[in-house]
């Protein structure tokens, strides 16, 4: 094999690339600037409707309020809700959201409490309204508040200790490191974006080098040259891998740099994860560098793979246009799996699962973020992905020599 | 004359059986412009490509400057240039840049290269356009780009593949010039059309297929006086309507 053949190719298929605006736009434009942006916008918006549900006021109409004064003036007390008169059916104008919750407070609420009864008040929400939630969780509290106090004073009436009421509670605390932490949310994204770069990146440059020099007639007189077969796939696949690679560095780069250094959204993300019972505390960016570099070795094999792939695909196509519609369903099948096992939290992986080429990364990633590194795991994903990457470009090769795939044209 | 190109049986089946190439013979000397005639579909391009290395053949031989062409394609390669019918060149790249990657694919120095660009577009009357982008070039350009491609390497062996099709008068003529100077260079030259006025103006001998048979080998003139016509043309139909 002639090297020199094969950097000539390359070198002119990255030099064209650089020149073709729509390549330079999938492969920096996008990476750069626009995930990062779509990210940070998202987690943004987030926070903002969060805190604008604080800020919001919310409506509330009471029935007999003056039965239950003291219950009232708590509701009222928590912030944010204000107390509206309603005329009218108060059933009518929580479902036309005149107000958000209503109560219903029974008139003969001060007798039912003083003889020890059970007073029953009638909560009035609405499940469609995001509001009428959060009222009845102002109101659940408060509720629960007062009845500690009044069973407390009728304990205390009795002589018994009120501290009997509280038989068992839990305390929350997350057993994760901020760094487990990070790395888990790192993980839901990190994966996936190399997995969509790895074929998104290159995929222009894929069909520029193979469709596009059919359509433009230049394929032919490619092959004329001295150069081997093999030696112009290799230049064309070493391209395509080169974009591909690039693209996931800046994206991934991008991104980093941008959570870690742009905005505050670690609150933002805090507020969400908390949510979900984690620790709460600002989150930590770091990426420790034996991860990096896995993340980055890993990656290498992945974009060979997929380079390989998409090149196979593309030289099937005879145009541009028709390329990408044969990408772009392949594009789906190899994505959606992965993202749907990227967003199952509870999948456990066998070893076995390691051995599928692409899952293996997404699984591996998810792993080293949180700073797991299973050696078995790391050695079968990398066995399963040098053995993809080598069949890909074999079958890549071949297909570069099939006459009918040449000139279909 | 020693034979330059020497084809011998050549046959090509595609899918079941079908013959696009059936037994076809002939060689080509050095300093001679040898017609590849026929209709569309007629084979033509299928025998270029077999000649060119770059399409398997079912049976025969084809001999380059003594040189298997299946044995030693790449060095085959080396001494054919090939004009095609279809004009195509990189469009983000100028006439110069695309010169010099097909010039370092044929494995040409960097001197020899520049020397030979610059000497390529003198020839061609390409100075003016030669460093912007091939994307803006006019067909006429675009074709004599496609020409100093194809000879980049300063091939022993020059096939013309339609090279005139879909151009206007001053362009054909560039091809035409071309071709004779290729000639009197000692070159050997395959032209392969189906305009027998180019043909016959440029021709010593041509082999007209159809069908991919063998229909008449001989010089222009032999023809001529065989078919008792008075041009290539009708020759060419006389042979075809009984081939």
């Amino acid at each position: 094999m002639n090297l020199r053949n094969v950097i000539t190719i390359w070198k002119k298929e990255i030099k064209d690339t650089i020149r073709d605006r729509r390549t330079l736009f999938s492969m920096v434009i996008i990476p750069i600037l626009l995930m990062p942006v779509i990210m940070i916008g998202m987690f943004k918006l987030i926070e903002s409707q969060t805190e604008s549900q604080k800020e919001k006021a919310v409506k509330i109409a009471i029935a007999n309020e003056d039965a239950a004064p003291q219950i009232a003036a708590a509701i009222t007390q928590q912030g944010k809700v204000e107390v509206v008169k309603v005329d009218g059916d108060l059933q009518t104008a929580v479902a036309e959201e005149e107000v958000d919750a209503a109560i219903i407070i029974p008139a003969d609420f001060q007798e039912l409490v003083v003889s020890q009864k059970n007073a029953e008040l009638e909560l009035i929400s609405k499940s469609t309204n995001l509001n009428s939630a959060n009222v009845s969780a102002v109101v659940s509290v408060v509720i629960s508040n007062y009845n500690k106090q009044l069973l407390g004073k009728r304990f205390g009436a009795q002589g018994i200790n009120p501290e009997i009421l509280s038989g068992v509670t839990v305390v929350n605390r997350d057993a994760a490191t901020a760094k487990e932490t990070s790395g888990y949310l790192l993980g839901l994204l990190i994966p996936l974006f190399i997995v969509i770069y790895s074929i998104a990146g290159g995929q222009y440059t894929a069909i520029d080098v193979s469709a596009g020099e059919k359509e433009r007639k230049t394929l032919e007189a490619l092959f004329l040259t001295p150069a081997k077969r093999i030696e112009i796939v290799l230049g064309k696949f070493l391209a395509v891998s080169t974009v591909s690679l690039t693209s996931i560095v800046l994206a991934i780069s991008s991104l980093y740099i941008s959570f870690t250094y742009i905005g505050d959204i670690g609150g933002s993300m805090s507020a969400g994860m908390g949510a979900t019972g984690m620790d709460t505390s600002p989150f930590n960016f770091s990426v420790e560098p034996q991860a990096a570099i896995l993340l980055f070795g890993v990656s290498i094999f992945l974009v060979l793979m997929f380079s390989a792939a998409i090149l196979s695909i593309s030289i099937y196509a005879k145009s541009f246009k028709e390329a990408e519609s044969y990408i772009s369903p392949a594009y789906m099948v190899v994505v959606l799996p992965i993202a749907l096992i990227n967003s199952m939290p509870t999948f456990e992986p066998a070893l076995w699962h390691y051995a599928i080429p692409a899952v293996n990364a997404v699984l591996l990633f998810k792993e080293v973020l949180i700073g797991t590194y299973d050696m078995g795991h790391i050695l079968m994903t990398f066995a399963s992905l040098i053995i993809a990457s080598i069949f890909a470009i074999l079958i890549a090769t071949k297909i570069y020599s099939k006459e009918s795939v040449l000139f279909s044209s | 004359m020693e034979p330059i190109i020497t084809v011998k049986n050549l046959v090509k089946e595609y899918g079941e059986g079908a013959r696009a190439v059936d037994d076809v013979s002939f060689e080509v000397g050095a300093g001679e412009i040898f017609g590849l005639l026929g209709p569309n579909g007629a084979g033509k391009t299928t025998i270029i490509r077999a000649i060119s290395t770059i399409l398997s053949f079912t049976s025969g031989k084809i001999e380059v400057l003594g040189m298997d062409n299946q044995e030693k394609a790449g060095e085959v390669r080396a001494n054919i240039g090939i004009l095609t019918t279809d004009i195509g060149a990189y469009e983000r790249f100028s006439g110069r840049e695309n010169l010099r990657y097909f010039g370092e694919l044929y494995g040409m120095e960097k001197k020899d290269l520049d020397e030979r660009i610059e000497e390529l577009s003198r020839l061609l009357d390409m100075e003016a356009f030669i460093d912007k982008r091939a994307g803006k070039y006019s067909t006429g350009m675009k074709q004599r780009l496609a020409i100093a491609r194809s000879v980049i390497h300063n091939p022993r062996v020059i096939i013309f593949d339609e090279p005139t099709s879909g151009l206007d008068v001053l362009a054909s003529q560039t091809v035409r010039n071309f071709m004779q100077r290729s000639k009197e260079e000692g070159r050997a030259v395959i032209f392969s059309t189906h305009q027998m006025y180019d043909a016959e103006k440029l021709c010593d001998r041509v082999i007209i297929i159809h069908k991919g048979k063998t229909v008449a080998y001989d010089s222009v003139e032999n023809l001529k006086i065989k078919t008792g016509t008075g041009d290539l043309e009708d020759v060419f139909l006389q042979l075809v309507a009984t081939g």
